[in-house]
Parts: structure tokens; C-alpha cells; sequence
């Protein structure tokens, strides 16, 4: 894991709340169903470590990265939208532009958002970039990051389309339920648990394929 | 070997009965509630019937009768 695989690390950079994590439970194993490894926040916790050390590290050893703008404008009154997302991108494109070595300038990154064009609207210094729309949609999100590696050339999605990997992500879904429940996990184990843990489940489940 | 599963899931346009391990859907429904009803005959065969929401998650998980 980490630097050394830095041809294989995706970094994840999207929003943690509640209402986005089917689309993220569905990326992770898009990403790791394709053959790479997924580097995310969430993958460690540790009180000692900034978060910003974190991402820069987690950036720094990454080839590729997916970016989620879904939050970038807010649902309700009085509700702020994150920032965290778009400081990530411009981390990312930053580190892309500015360091010397090779690997980074040919670094690939894919920008998610939810609204077509909203992007546009809120951080519009992007705005001639190419960016993807999921409408808030785990099947579109996971065609269209499918879409997405094979456009870059990642060998691990060749025959595999979109439709199956959607298919093959509810079957999973039902061997993860199936398994965890028969190990006594309740619906708020489901919900609570740890990204590395899922993370676990899928490299096993594939493994056993 | 493939599970005797019958999974209902979301397709872009509609909802699809498929049997597990079979590349293709059996069945194409406009209406989930249909798709359902189409599928529930299978439990009698020995399948489990699970029906998936939107996001590919656990709905419902009905056990064969035999």
C-alpha cells in the first residue's frame, strides 16, 4: 500500500456524510474491482495526525484521484456548503503542476458532480475541464467511473462493462449482507462501520472469486 | 457454483429480475412492484429472491420455500 504502489492508488476525495455513503460503498469497489487500490481519508485514524498531512500524503502517493463535488452547494437555509472538496481538487492540481518529477505531471484525476453544470456556477476557474455527472445515482456513478478508467487506458476494467460491474456490485452487496448478518452484525453495524473494514471485505470477497 | 438467488435490481431504465451467475437479465419491469411479483414464483424452485434498493443495498431478502 502507500507510496509504492503509487500507479495503482486512486485517492478518494469525497463528501463523508450519511446520504453519500451508498455512493461511496459503491466506488470503493468500483476502484477496487478495476484492479487499483483506493487511498481515502477514512482509511486511518489517528489523533496524531493532521488532517492536512493526511491529504497531502495521500495526494502525494496517488496516480490517479476522484474528486466529488456533489456538496458544492447547499441543500437547505443556514446550511454551509463544504469546502473541503474543492481544496482537495486545487491540492491535487497543485501538486500536479508544481512539482518537477515526471510521475506527478502525469498524474489523472476525475471530477464527480451531482448537478450538470453546477460546477461551473461555484468554482469556475475549472470550468473548461472535462467533469462527470452521477445525478446522485449509484449505477450512473459507478458507469461512469468504469467510463473513466478505460478512457485513461487502466487495464483492469478491459472486459468489464458497465452493466456488469453494477450487477456484480449487488451480488456483493448480498454476500456482505448475507456474511456480516450471519456474524450477528446489526443495521447500525452496517452503518458504523469502518471504511477499512468494508475495504477488507471487498479485496476478500474478489479474492474468493 | 452460482447461488440459487434471484436479485430485482435497479437498471437505468426500469428494474430487472436476474438470476445469479447468468450474464443477462430474465426479465425487464418499467414498475419494481412487478418485477417482484415476477420473481416470486422462483421461491417455490429453491431461490432466494433479494430485492435491492436504488443504491444496490439489501431491501428485502425473501427465502426460497424448499
Amino acid at each position: 500500500m502507500n507510496e509504492d504502489n503509487f500507479e495503482s492508488n486512486v485517492f478518494i476525495n469525497c463528501p463523508f456524510d450519511k446520504d453519500f455513503l451508498p455512493l461511496l460503498k459503491a466506488l470503493l469497489f468500483t476502484v477496487i474491482r478495476c484492479k487499483l487500490n483506493p487511498r481515502i481519508a477514512l482509511e486511518r485514524f489517528d489523533s496524531g495526525e493532521t488532517r492536512f498531512d493526511k491529504i497531502k500524503e495521500l495526494i502525494e502517493s496517488s496516480k490517479f484521484s476522484i474528486h466529488d463535488l456533489s456538496r458544492i452547494k447547499s441543500s437547505q437555509k443556514e446550511e454551509y456548503y463544504r469546502l473541503n472538496m474543492p481544496f482537495e481538487i486545487g491540492l491535487e492540481l497543485g501538486c500536479r503542476l508544481y512539482h518537477q518529477e515526471e510521475k506527478y505531471r502525469n498524474k489523472k484525476s476525475l471530477i464527480l458532480e451531482k448537478e450538470r453544470y453546477s460546477y461551473q456556477k461555484a468554482l469556475s476557474d475549472i470550468s473548461n475541464s472535462d467533469i462527470k455527472c452521477h445525478n446522485g445515482d449509484v449505477e450512473e456513478l459507478v458507469e461512469e467511473v468504469r467510463n473513466w478508467f478505460y478512457e485513461i487506458g487502466v487495464n483492469g476494467v478491459k472486459g468489464i462493462s458497465g452493466s456488469f460491474l453494477w450487477d456484480e456490485y449487488n451480488v456483493f452487496m448480498a454476500d456482505f449482507y448475507e456474511k456480516r448478518s450471519s456474524e450477528g452484525y446489526k443495521d447500525r453495524d452496517f452503518e458504523k462501520m469502518p471504511i477499512p473494514e468494508y475495504i477488507d471485505f471487498i479485496r476478500d470477497w474478489l479474492s474468493k472469486k | 457454483m452460482a447461488k440459487k438467488r434471484v436479485h430485482i435490481i435497479k437498471r437505468l431504465n426500469g428494474w430487472a429480475v436476474k438470476k445469479e451467475g447468468n450474464l443477462r437479465a430474465s426479465r425487464l419491469f418499467d414498475v419494481k412492484k412487478e418485477a417482484e411479483q415476477s420473481a416470486s414464483e422462483m421461491r417455490e424452485k429453491g431461490y432466494d429472491i433479494i430485492i435491492h434498493g436504488k443504491d444496490g443495498s439489501i431491501q428485502k431478502w425473501k427465502k426460497a420455500y424448499v
